[in-house]
């Protein structure tokens, strides 16, 4: 038998190409937030499914700001030290918002892709 | 928004492992183990570091980054062909150094405003006697007078006249210094401010006010040691005491470069009678600042009528046929248009040699490019598209340009001041000519063009061409669009080649005609004094005597003798009068009768080694006492006495025209001598013995041996006849000739630099063009060779090739360069730019150097190894 968190570790995702830029603005909308605490917001909210690389998290997070989705400014920390806050900008709202939409299309036509007769199944 | 610091991305990583501590021992891990656990989650902290780097990185460094690649190979590739690196990279820089220096040297001529305040108002007033030759004949007091005395357009007049001043003090002299006799108004007119002191002022006018001088900022900086002392202190000045008030900024020396500028008090002459009332004692020089409101027109219009009237109400002060006018021009143009048609001629020749060297090198880089077809299509079909290819073909002529430019500019230096002292003869301004960082602009723009042009020269395989791969094999193959293109390269190069080259020779050939000329002056033997006697008047005449017996005593020397002007050295042409003769009646609007004017001393002749050809040589028996008498030179004899019976009869001054209007026999005949013109030409002279006329200030020594080894004995016994006494420039007339002729050994100079520089890129071009027609032909020389056709045909075949591009090539250069002649000869008068038999020389030694450049590659065409071409495909 595995401990559960090995199971865990398992069942882990890979991160849709893309998807992670949408993840950080939809975390952020909850309030200002380091790096390390919307790398553990996505984990908690995805159940432990979704963990996000250090080294793929924080390039995001500058591509963000570069694009003037997300500001930042430096605050302390739970650990007393300094760390950067970042936060959505207006722009990064709307973005939020667009990509949402987006997704949510995608999902419905990779679903209607994927189950044709789903009531079919369902009754089976 | 800017990137962030190094720092704050590791303060900001830091704090995330912090964080993942904590978090980890609130779960309840030991604080070493969580530590651990939460490094290693973290994973490659400075591979992090970098990517979050890499996202704030600008676009456009990516760029900056290829291109620094294709310059790094370009490098490599180009170190692989050094000779033709070298080649390129010299004949650029030939081409763009020749346009850097004549460009600094226009600037600074045309382009580059005076240092006077507000230049446009002020005007340069001269009057010029076309009708004699005389292009400024200069004012006399009584002209200026009667010229500016009404003027409405011109705010303020200043005047301007040199004479030559003996200098004691400072710990200088005696010493004699060129000075500008001006008005209190000329500074204010010129608008020019001192650089210490003070300048004249219109107090310092009129024959009562205190003498004081104004130095000049040269004569400051390089006599006085830039010693601001100076202003204030007394010098001698001339015959009485002159207090220095100033320094003069520096600034352009027009009408003539002079040590110090003073008000008239300085100068004897200028107080004296003649310079205040004789209307026909000229050396003044009229400059003048426009009122507000008026124009040069208005001004010209004002001063021309004003002329007019004058010689109304004077008709005696000219005669008809001199055809005196007035000519009104703003200083900055009079400065500017004797050096303008000769800038822009030069301006041609370097762009000319600019155009040479581009083409030359365009060549070789399409030779190059063809040579490398199988490279670039190696390249193509790896993927890489027209733009990359084209960027590595840029990277390439981009390095060969900056490095021509780079060695241009070098060479621009030393070119610019040759090409500075050069035009300095038709513009002063062209001294000031320096290579500075508008010249390097253009230097980079030319560089930048030639390298563009370059890039885009030779085709690029296309990936549609089938078949683009097949050459990597094989030897060259070349097409004919190529080809073609290769040989109208050349031909243009030994067209421009031989325009420049025929006009190279033009000048020399002008140039050793003059130098070659005979003189009737022994010209090594004699040396030349300036010797501005202490005193005016009998004292004068009594010192020159007794300085040529003196002289005349010392071991070495054969002959004393004075007189008024150093043959070409002095200006003379002042010392022109219209004389009468006897029994002679000049035709109608003949100006036969104006003469040169000059009175000798006994044995001047003998000294100069000027033969006489009948009668007798002045004695000191003619002097004041005495039968007035004359010496006419053969042209005045032949001329005025077709019998040739010159002697004994009389001549005198036009009636009317100046003192002394009493009749002079003639007793004797002599050879003419040009002593205004370096290239002799039959000279109208009339010599008068100095006792009875006066005003030597020239020595002149007769030496047995090393003329300039009495220098030392000569200026002893001067200094012990008088302690004050000048001695100025002693010189042969041989070296006076060789000084006079500088711009014309420049001029020529300059010019076959060009011309040499064009022959030896051209004929690289041509051999390049051939050596490289030779080897893409192999295969075919090889079939040739094979079916029966001998080396020495193959040979003349070649050289046929050859022949025929230079053939066009001097065609079509002359046929444009005389075109071009024709044109520029209708701007110019005195420049003759294309003779026929320098023309033909030109194409001679053109058709001679490019069969030998084409006898190498003909000789290796014939020598190809038949097997081996055949083998080659």
């Amino acid at each position: 038998m595995t401990k559960p968190s090995e199971d865990r570790e398992d069942r882990r995702l890979e991160l849709l190409q893309g998807t992670l830029d949408m993840l950080i603005l939809r975390t952020l909308q909850w309030g200002p937030q380091h790096g390390h605490g919307i790398g553990q917001a996505i984990r908690a909210q995805s159940d432990e499914l979704l963990k996000v690389e250090t080294g793929s998290l924080y390039p995001a997070l500058h591509r963000l700001v570069k694009r003037g989705w997300l500001k930042s400014e430096w605050g302390i920390s739970e650990a007393n030290q300094r760390a950067r806050y970042y936060q959505l900008t207006a722009t990064g709202k709307e973005q939020l918002v667009r990509e949402r939409t987006k997704w949510s299309q995608l999902v419905h036509a990779i679903g209607l892709v994927m189950n044709p007769t789903s009531s079919e199944e369902q009754g089976s | 928004m800017r990137p962030p610091k190094l720092d704050e991305l590791d303060e900001e990583i830091r704090g995330h492992i912090a964080l993942s501590i904590q978090e980890r021992i609130e779960r309840g891990e030991a604080p070493e183990a969580a530590r651990l656990a939460a490094l290693k989650e973290f994973g490659n902290v400075l591979l992090t570091r970098d990517s979050i780097r890499n996202v704030w990185r600008p676009r456009w460094l990516d760029g900056v980054e290829a291109f620094a690649r294709d310059l790094r190979f370009a490098v490599r590739s180009l170190f692989r062909a050094k000779s033709l690196t070298v080649t390129v990279v010299v004949t650029l820089a030939l081409g763009i150094g020749a346009n850097a220096a004549i460009f600094s040297v226009v600037r600074s001529v045309l382009l580059r405003p005076l240092v006077n305040r507000d230049p446009d108002r002020l005007i340069y007033i001269r009057q010029s006697a076309p009708g004699v030759g005389t292009e400024n004949l200069t004012f006399s007091m009584p002209e200026i007078r009667d010229l500016t005395s009404n003027a409405k357009t011109i705010r303020q007049f200043g005047d301007f006249s040199t004479v030559d001043l003996t200098w004691i003090g400072l710990g200088q002299g005696p010493r004699v210094v060129k000075a500008g006799v001006v008005n209190g108004s000329f500074f204010d007119v010129m608008g020019l401010r001192p650089a210490l002191g003070r300048l004249l002022k219109v107090g310092d006018d009129g024959p009562k006010a205190a003498a004081v001088a104004v130095v000049t900022h040269k004569f400051w900086t390089t006599v006085l040691h830039s010693d601001s002392t100076v202003i204030g202190k007394t010098v001698r000045l001339g015959p009485g005491m002159a207090t220095i008030i100033g320094v003069l900024e520096p600034s352009v020396p027009y009408p003539a470069e002079t040590q110090i500028i003073a008000n008239m008090v300085t100068s004897p002459h200028h107080l004296g009678a003649t310079m205040a009332n004789e209307r026909w004692h000229r050396m003044t020089e009229l400059f003048g600042r426009l009122a507000p409101g008026a124009t040069l027109e208005a001004a010209r219009a004002e001063l021309d009528a004003a002329h007019a009237a004058m010689l109304h109400a004077h008709p005696e002060s000219h005669a008809a046929q001199e055809r005196v006018r007035l000519q009104v021009t703003t200083l900055r143009d009079q400065l500017a248009s004797p050096a303008r048609p000769i800038l822009l001629l030069l301006m041609g020749a370097a762009a000319v040699v600019f155009v040479i060297a581009c083409s030359n090198v365009a060549n070789l880089i399409l030779a190059r490019s063809v040579r490398r077809e199988a490279e670039l299509a190696v390249r193509a079909a790896l993927g890489a598209d027209q733009g990359a290819l084209r960027r590595t073909l840029l990277a390439e002529s981009l390095i060969l340009c900056a490095a021509g430019a780079a060695l241009g500019l070098m060479l621009a230096w030393p070119l610019a001041s040759v090409a500075g002292r050069y035009a300095a003869r038709f513009s002063i301004r062209a001294l000031e000519a320096t290579v500075d960082a508008s010249v390097l602009w253009l230097g980079a723009g030319l560089a930048l063009a030639a390298a563009v042009v370059l890039a885009y020269v030779p085709r690029l395989p296309s990936s549609t061409r089938s078949g683009g791969l097949k050459p990597v094999g094989g030897g060259l193959r070349m097409t004919p669009g190529t080809n073609r293109r290769l040989r109208i390269l050349a031909t243009t190069q030994i067209a421009c080649s031989f325009v420049l080259l025929a006009s190279a020779g033009t000048l020399l050939a002008t140039l050793n005609a003059i130098q070659t000329a005979h003189t009737s002056f022994d010209l090594r033997r004699v040396l030349a004094i300036d010797v501005p006697p202490p005193a005016a008047g009998p004292a004068e005449l009594a010192f020159f005597q007794e300085a040529a017996r003196q002289i005349g005593e010392l071991p070495g020397v054969e002959g004393v003798a004075s007189g008024m002007i150093v043959p070409w050295r002095d200006p003379s042409s002042g010392l022109k009068f219209q004389f009468d003769f006897e029994g002679y009646q000049p035709a109608q609007g003949e100006d036969a009768t104006t003469c040169r004017f000059r009175p000798i001393s006994p044995r001047f002749f003998a000294v100069l080694g000027v033969p006489l050809l009948s009668g007798r040589d002045f004695t000191d028996e003619d002097r004041d006492s005495t039968e007035l008498v004359a010496i006419v030179s053969q042209s005045v004899a032949q001329r005025m006495f077709p019998n040739g019976d010159a002697v004994n009869h009389s001549l005198s001054f036009a009636s009317g025209r100046r003192r002394g209007g009493a009749p002079r026999r003639i007793v004797g005949v002599v050879a003419d001598v040009d002593d205004e013109n370096v290239v002799q030409a039959p000279s109208l002279t009339v010599y008068v013995p100095q006792l009875q006329m006066g005003g030597p200030t020239r020595l002149f020594v007769r030496a047995t041996g090393d003329p300039y080894a009495l220098v030392p004995s000569v200026t002893r016994v001067l200094r012990k006849m008088s302690a004050d006494q000048a001695i100025e420039r002693p010189t042969t007339l041989e070296d006076v000739r060789t000084e006079v002729l500088t711009p014309e050994r420049l001029n020529a100079f300059v010019f076959s630099g060009f011309g040499g520089i064009a022959l030896l890129i051209a004929i690289v071009g041509v051999a390049g063009v051939l050596a490289f027609s030779v080897s893409a032909r192999t295969r075919e020389f090889g079939v040739r060779l094979a079916v029966g056709a001998t080396p020495s045909q193959i040979v003349t075949q070649v050289l046929r090739e050859g022949l025929s591009i230079v053939a066009v090539g001097i065609t079509a250069g002359a046929v444009v360069g005389f075109g071009l002649a024709r044109v520029a000869s209708s701007t110019m008068e005195h420049v003759r730019l294309l003779g026929v038999l320098p023309a033909v020389a030109a194409a001679a030694v053109l058709v001679a150097a490019a069969l030998v450049a084409s006898l190498i590659p003909a000789v290796r065409a014939s020598r190809v190894d038949v097997l081996q071409a055949l083998r080659a495909e």
